[in-house]
Parts: structure tokens; sequence; C-alpha cells
């Protein structure tokens, strides 16, 4: 379930013939930036040890650029390699980034946090027709029954303000919102089968912070789920600290998670997190109109108070 | 181990009276680190502090509780003890058991033991308790007074006589307020122009004040000694520079017929102009709104005139950032209006006095205008409706007034004197016409009030009915009154040439909105709140920012003088000293942990979070954090609860002493 491919019995190739094209131009790109020296090193994917897979790579070797491939296994967000948290990741210096849609809203997140600076970074923008779900199986082509949940509701299939978008969309058909379809049954439930809904989710969970260590926007090099002094969430795997944890992430993300899906594909247990991350984005968008988008906002709407703003919460 | 002592006070009975204070020091006494807990009558008196004293001498006392009142009453008072006593002030809490427990409380098991947790609670605070040193900020020793009136000029005076300099904000033209609208003034009947023009004159000349007329606070930014004020001054249209008021522009300006505000509608104006001859600056200044020029693009003719070339079109407003140490807020009022009110409006209008519409029924300031010689009349009482003079006047005390229905239920303290000045006024100048006056109680402490009010019903013949009006309408040339009186027990009705409203004082418009900007509280009605209503009745809550007149609540000109003066002897004695002692509890960063996202910047409403770039001894930089500048931090706790990381934390409110507290109860 969850980010898992949905086994639509529908299921139908979607066309991918832009990820060649986003591939050449990928190649070309960093090859040129990293011979004039626009950039130190590009922020990319290349392919898995096992074949019809994808890894995040790093290449500052203009040779080494034709290494460089954009498929839709290419899941991960790598805005998370220029964040604090991976400091190490990427030297010094001016760097390149592959950013799908999803992930470029990550990366105005963090310009937005003071975590990166626009001319800092160049981005190659690429066209996405949306990326495999986990339980995919290798190889296998992208259709309408293996893609990540997210992708069937995507919005930023081309992105913008990119220095170079890679890639032109094919079209698309319309797909059923499985992920809003499973928000408006959660809606629909009383608080108290909500409740037992998430403590059940919440029991399975392992406190690997797999999700934690995947977020762009967790880029604390101390997680205050960490600190023991004074303790604010118990850190072994039991049902009180687990679901502050999980509540202090929702909610350390609301006005900022870019969507991207990441904590939900790398969730060893299957929790449905991304559940959470777009109701929350849900009530931003509700009580102060904000979403998430593609430009830096340097107040977030949780980072401002405006006369106007809904007092209702307040009874 | 912790020694700490815990005193718990029985406030006379204020506690002791819902609460067992001697239980609370016996189970309190039991808590681990507790090494002394006893109770005292009065902890604020004398011997309540030599206990407090002796105990840390002899029980080696390393942290304090005083369970007693809010510590905004006495924290300052037990840590001065604590201080005496040779301990860090910072050691010392006050666990608040009146406000928040014996007052609100009537079951006296329940407040005992909600006594016991809240003192349990400070009890664990005070083990985390940190010693802190004050932080010490230089002080810009220069005041910004807000409002040209009696009150803002006397404290701008008393200032700047003191050698310090003074921004006086007016809104209006000329500084003058209310006052120099006043004809003559109870209980001696000098002239009101007399005794204010020269002192309008004084802050012209003076060289410590430096006046903005026509001119509002845009905002305010900073703390006391270290304000930022931004001065909207609005576009004049004459150069202050240029102009030599010689005033030929107002003699030639071809719109002659805008209703005076500063006479109450009775007389006119050009549209450029100065509100009254005697205006400090004596500038004129273009009502855009009016003037033919700014209507149409055609005219110019004051441009035309002018000798020296002062009138400007083109000038536009001006923002003025200017450094202040010390503001003083003196807006004062307005009087209340019978007009219709808005729907849902708290405050109604009366519709049985005709809403305002009936000519000859004025308020208090008209006749103000009516009576002074330098007034539309030219100082004779004539209705507005004919220009007749009035043979019977009515007088109306107390509308709006402690009228709870029509939503204000004070006193304007005024009305009383200024009906009976107004009746003596009447007489003066009418002398074969008779003044007739509704009154609820004649309310006149002070000094020779009472005797000028006697004189005005047994001298000077005005005739006193004690009771209300319920009615007014025209009826003909006349206006009927209705009424009762109530110590003869009938009702009245009176034929009146004119009816004057002696209407309720109000704050200013916009009161509130200057308060937000201000960050200062303010009552249900608009008027500004002082920090303590019998000891602290001139300064606000927020440091640094001080009341005078009106503004704090319905004043006569007596008042209003004492206490812009006071008002004033509170910025001096804060302006004569070099440096602030601040409060040392302030916000922190902790420089490993940050990682520079900013929210604390942005949440900041102080603005006192920097950037901060460290580097290493090569000058290399390391990373960039948050730095929160002490002498700016407020202490209120918004970046340490916005910091995703926790890597802030409030001295004295750190976010172990929090959880410590919550693990107590």
């Amino acid at each position: 379930m969850n980010n898992t491919a949905q086994k639509l019995e529908t299921a139908t190739p979607l066309d991918t013939s832009c990820y060649a094209a986003v591939t050449d131009a990928i190649r070309k790109e960093a090859s040129r930036i990293l011979t004039d020296g626009t950039v130190t090193a590009v922020v990319g994917y290349k392919a898995g040890r096992r074949a019809g897979t994808t890894m995040p790579a790093i290449v500052t070797d203009p040779a080494k650029a034709t290494e460089l491939i954009f498929s839709p296994a290419c899941v991960n967000n790598l805005a998370l390699y220029l964040t604090k948290a991976k400091k190490d990741v990427v030297k010094k210096g001016r760097v390149a980034i592959v950013a799908k849609g999803c992930d470029m809203r990550a990366l105005a997140g963090l310009m937005g946090e003071s975590q990166l600076k626009r001319e800092e970074i160049f981005i190659i923008g690429v066209v996405c027709a949306g990326v495999k779900g986990s339980g995919a199986v290798n190889g296998e082509p992208l259709t309408t029954g293996n893609l990540a949940r997210k992708c069937r509701e995507c919005t930023v299939h081309t992105p913008e303000g990119a220095d170079l978008t890679a890639g032109t969309l094919p079209s698309l058909p319309e797909l059923t919102p499985v992920e809003a379809e499973e928000m408006a049954r959660l809606d629909a439930m009383t608080p108290a089968e909500r409740w037992a809904f998430w403590k059940e989710q919440f029991s399975r969970c392992v406190r690997c912070m797999a999700c934690r260590q995947v977020c762009p926007f967790c880029y604390c090099e101390q997680c205050l789920c960490d600190k023991n002094r004074p303790q604010a969430v118990e850190s072994t795997p039991r049902p009180a600290g687990n679901m502050a944890w999980h509540i202090v992430r929702a909610m350390h993300l609301a006005g900022r998670c870019a969507g991207c899906a990441e904590c939900e594909r790398v969730c060893p247990m299957d929790i449905p997190l991304n559940l959470l991350n777009r109701k929350m984005a849900l009530e931003m968008k509700e009580l102060y109109g904000f979403e998430a988008g593609l430009t830096p906002v340097e107040k977030g709407p949780l980072a401002e108070y405006k006369d106007n703003d809904d007092q209702s919460f307040i009874k | 181990m912790s020694r700490i002592g815990v005193f718990v006070c029985h406030c006379g009975e204020n506690i002791s009276r819902t609460v067992d204070v001697e239980r609370v020091a016996a189970e309190i006494g039991k808590l681990p680190g507790v090494a002394l807990a006893t109770d005292y009558k009065y902890m604020c008196s004398d011997p309540g502090q030599g206990l407090l004293k002796k105990a840390v001498a002899e029980h080696k006392l390393d942290g304090l509780v005083v369970a007693a009142c809010s510590p905004r009453m006495h924290e300052k008072t037990f840590r001065n003890a604590a201080k005496a006593a040779g301990l860090n002030p910072f050691l010392c809490e006050m666990a608040n058991i009146r406000e928040h427990c014996s007052w609100v409380h009537e079951d006296r098991e329940e407040a005992t033991a909600k006594a016991i947790d809240i003192v349990r609670l400070m009890v664990e605070r005070v083990k985390k308790d940190k010693a802190l040193q004050p932080i010490t900020v230089p002080i810009t020793k220069r005041a910004l007074v807000i409002g040209g009136g009696i009150a803002g000029i006397q404290a701008a005076l008393d200032i700047a006589d003191c050698g310090h300099q003074v921004l006086l904000v007016e809104r209006e033209p000329s500084i003058g307020g209310h006052m120099a609208q006043l004809s003559e003034t109870f209980p001696t009947l000098d002239c009101s122009q007399c005794i204010m023009t020269p002192k309008m004159v004084d802050v012209a000349n003076h060289p410590n004040i430096k006046l903005y007329t026509w001119s509002e606070i845009e905002h305010v930014d900073g703390y006391i000694g270290n304000f930022q004020v931004t001065i909207r001054k609005k576009a004049r249209s004459v150069d202050m520079d240029k102009c030599t008021g010689c005033g030929i522009c107002m003699a030639k300006c071809p719109q002659k017929n805008i209703k005076s505000k500063f006479d109450c509608g009775l007389g006119t104006r050009p549209a450029i102009y100065v509100p009254f001859p005697q205006a400090v600056p004596n500038t004129p200044v273009i009502d855009r709104e009016n003037c033919t020029y700014f209507k149409s693009g055609k005219c110019g003719v004051c441009a035309k005139v002018c000798g020296p070339g002062a009138v400007d079109y083109d000038q536009q407003d001006e923002l003025i950032t200017e450094p202040v140490g010390a503001i003083v807020v003196a807006t004062g009022f307005e009087l209340y209006s019978i007009a219709e009110k808005p729907k849902g409006s708290s405050i109604k209008g009366y519709g049985e006095f005709g809403h305002g519409t009936i000519p000859d029924v004025i308020d208090g300031m008209t006749f103000e205008r009516l009576a002074s010689a330098s007034g539309p009349t030219g100082g004779k009482i004539l209705r507005p409706s004919d220009g007749r003079e009035p043979k019977q006047v009515v007088f109306v005390q107390c509308v709006g007034s402690r009228a709870r229905e029509k939503g204000i239920s004070y006193c304007s303290k005024v009305c009383c004197m200024y009906t009976a000045k107004h009746t003596m006024l009447y007489k003066h100048k009418v002398h074969d016409g008779q003044a007739y006056v509704f009154f609820m109680d004649a309310r006149t402490p002070g000094k020779s009030y009472d005797e000028f009010w006697r004189r005005a019903v047994e001298e000077e013949e005005a005739v006193y009915i004690r009771g209300m009006v319920s009615r007014l309408y025209q009826k003909g040339d006349k206006i009927v009154v209705m009424g009762s009186d109530v110590l003869v027990g009938v009702q009245v009705e009176i034929e009146a040439d004119l009816v004057v409203l002696a209407t309720a004082v109000q704050p200013r418009q916009g009161a509130d909105s200057l308060a937000q900007k201000l960050g200062i509280s303010y009552d249900t009605y608009n008027f500004y709140s002082e920090a303590h209503a019998k000891l602290k009745p001139v300064e606000c809550a927020t440091a640094g920012i001080y009341l005078a007149g009106a503004c704090q609540g319905p004043k006569d000109i007596p008042d209003t003088v004492s206490q812009a003066s006071a008002a004033a002897a509170k910025v001096m004695t804060l302006f004569s000293r070099d440096q602030l002692e601040r409060e040392p509890i302030v916000a922190r960063v902790n420089e490993r942990n940050c990682v520079a996202c900013f929210s604390c910047k942005k949440v900041c409403p102080y603005g006192a979070v920097e950037e901060k770039e460290i580097r290493d001894r090569q000058g290399n930089l390391i990373r960039v954090v948050a730095y929160v500048n002490p002498g700016v931090c407020g202490g209120c706790g918004t970046c340490q609860a916005t910091c995703p990381s926790k890597s802030v934390e409030l001295d004295g409110y750190t976010d172990e002493q929090v959880m410590a507290m919550i693990e107590a109860l």
C-alpha cells in the first residue's frame, strides 16, 4: 500500500519518451557547466547496480557526465544532498542539481529558510511524467499501475524557474487521485476512528528515523527529538514516543513540506506519512491561503502574524 | 542537592482566607531540596523581608521561592531582598498563590491543593535557575511627545527645559489642541488663548524642541531607552522654510467656504489655511480634498501670489526615522456625538435628541467657540440657525456619560464644571437671558470648584433642574426640551432657543491603532491604561512609554498639566542615568546546534536577532548562526517556541525548567 504502486486492473503503459531526451540534455549541460567552471559538481542520478534501478550520484569530472541518467526509477529528492545535514556530500563552490518539479519545491523551500542561495546553485529542471512507486519491479515499464501515488496528482510535471529545463512533456492520462480519496476517507471518520487508525499505523514504527534522514527539511544537525536534557520525545519505539515523534514531525513540516513524499517512500513499515503531510498542507491552505510553491517565500504562514489571520481555532 | 527556602505569605487575609498557608508550608517542606519552608503574615513588609534575609544566612539557602502575590507586584522587592542577603537575585522566584489561587477560588481544600501545586512547580524551576547578571544598555536621551495639546506642550517644555531634546508630533497643522479652542477656563475664568498661546510660542522657540506638525506616527520599533520612531510628515504643500506666514495665500484663495473644524463647523476657512490666527507654526496647509488645483488641476492662485514661492503642489509625504529614549503619549480626547452610530457599535447615538439634526442643539465645544472672542461670532452668543441671540438656553449634562444604555458608563469629569462656566459666560453676554441646566449630580471636587459652581447657581442665577432630559424636538423656531425634575417630582417642558449638550469625553478616533503601534494597552473605551491605577498613574505597562492628559481618561486642564509634568519627571528620571540596567531575561542561541534557518529572526517582534558569522583564525567563514542582541531582546520567548532545533533558550525560562515544572505536576 501507500507509496507502493497501485496494482490497478486497468494498468496501461505511460508515454515515457521524454526520459531519453531528458537524459541527453542533462549529460550535455552537465558536461558544459563542469568544463567551463560554472559549477564544481553536479548532483544527479546514475544507473544503479541492478538493471533498471538508479542511485544518486555526484559528478565532478566532465568526462563522467555521460554517467548521468534520468528514468522513471529516479525517485530520490536530491535537494537533500544540498542541506546542512548532509554537509560533507557536496564540497564548497557552486553546484548544479537535477530537479524534478517536486524536488524544485523543496529547493524553493530551502531558499526561503536561508539554507540555500539561488545564486549558489544551478538548477537543471527536468520534465517528468512520473516515477515508479516502491513496489514496482525493477526494469518493468512505467504504467498507470506502478506509478508512485504522489505522481498521480502531480501539478509540477514541468518545473519553472530552473536555469535549464530539459525535455518536453508527453500527454498524460487523467488518473484517479488515490491519495486524495484516502484523505477523504480519513476525513469522513470520527475523531475516535481516526485516532485508532493512526495509533495502529504508528504502533508499527520502529523509530529507524529514515523519514527524518531523507527529508530535505529535516536539516537540523541536532534534532530536538534526540535531545535528552530535557527529553522532549521518548526515543525508544514505544507507542507514546512514536505518537509524539510523528506529531512533532508533522507539525515541524506544516507550511514547509514540499510534498516529495520521500518520507513515505523510505518507510520500512509502510506508514502513510504523506497523508499527514498533505493534511497539514491542506490546513495551511484553508487557514492562511498558503501553498508550498516554486518561488521561495521568506516568511512562511507560521512565521508571520497578520491581523486578518484566522482565529477560529481559539475557542 | 539544592537548599531552597520557601516562604508562604498570608497577605493579611488575602491568601490565608482561602488557602491553608501552614499546610502549604508543611507540604512543601517535605520536598527534596527544600531546606526551609515557613509562612508569615506579610512577606513584603520589613520584618517579612528580614525573615527571608536571615534565613538565607542561617540555612545556607541557594534558592528562594516566595509564595505570595503576582511577580508583577513584588518580584523586584524579593529579588532585592535576595540580593541584600548575598544571593543572586535571579535565584529568587515568586509563586503566585493570590491572583492565581486565593482570589479566584472559594473552596479551601481545593485552593490549598492548588497552592501546593503552584509552589511545587516553582521549587522545581528554582532548582534549575541560574545566576544571571543584569544587562546594561545605553539610553538615547531624547524624548518623543505624541500630541501637541496642553498635555503634550507641557510635557515637551518640561523635558526640554531640563536640557533634553524633544520631538513633538502633532497630527493637525498647528499645536494647541482643544485648549486653544476654549473661551474662558474654570474656575478663574481666565482667557484660554491668553494662557495657552504663550506656551505654544515657547514650544516654537525652544532650542531643544523639534516640532513636527501635520505629522503622524507611522511605526515604532525598539524598547525603553532605544526606540526608533518613524514619523509620517504629511505633505503640507507649503515649504516651511520659505513661508513667512504673511497670509496672502489665504486671503486670495478663491475657495472660501470650507467649514472650519477649529470653529466646530460654525466658521469658514479657505483651502489653504492655518486653523486659527495664533497657530504655531504659522505656516498654512493646503487641504487637498477641497483645493481647486488638486481637484481640477487649474487655479494655482496661492502659488502665484506667494512672494517667497513657498507653495509646492508636488510635495510628498515624508517618512522620517528618529531615535528616542522615551515616549510621552498625549493624544487627548474628542467629544462624543449624538449622531446615529453604525449598526453593531457598542456606543449608541441619541435618536430622542434628533441624532444631531436640530441645528440649534450644539455641544459644549461649539458653545466655547460661540463664546470665544476669537470665534466665528466674535464672542457673541448667536444661534447657528438664524443668528439670533437666544434668550432661553438649556444645558443638558451627562449626554453619553454615565449612560450605560448608550454604551458609556464612566463620568466625563469636566462637564459639571464647564456647564457651570457656560451658564456664567452666557449670563455675562446675554443679561436678560435665562440658563437652565438639567443635571444628575453636580460633581465639583477640586480647588475652588464648588465655590465656582455655587456662584453659577446663586449669583449668576442659572436654574439647575435635577433630572434627565427624555426628548428634544424642534417646534417652530424653538426647541422643546422634555425632562423631569426629580426633586419636585414633576415633568418639565421648556421651550428653548438653544440647547447645549455636555457630551461625553472619548478617546481620539484611532487611539487603538496608535496603541498597537506603541505596544501599550487600552481599555474597552480605548483610553490608554496606566501601569497601576494608584501607584503608577503615568507609566504604561510598556517600559519607557508614559501617559499625559485625556488620552488616559477624562481630565480638566489642571489635572492634565499635572500629569504632563509628572510624565516629564518620569522621562527625566530615566534620562538621569547614562545606562539602563535591564533584566537579563533574554534569549540565548546555542551556536553549535543553530542551523541558521532564521525562523527566530522572522518572528522576533523586537528585531533582536542578527546573523552572526563564525570564522576561524584565518578568517575563513565556518558557519553563519543566529545571534540575539541582549540589549534589544524583550524576553518574550517567541524565538524559543519557534526554533525547530531548540537552539534558542530564554534565560530563566529554559526548556529544562519548563519541562521540570510540567513533570512536577
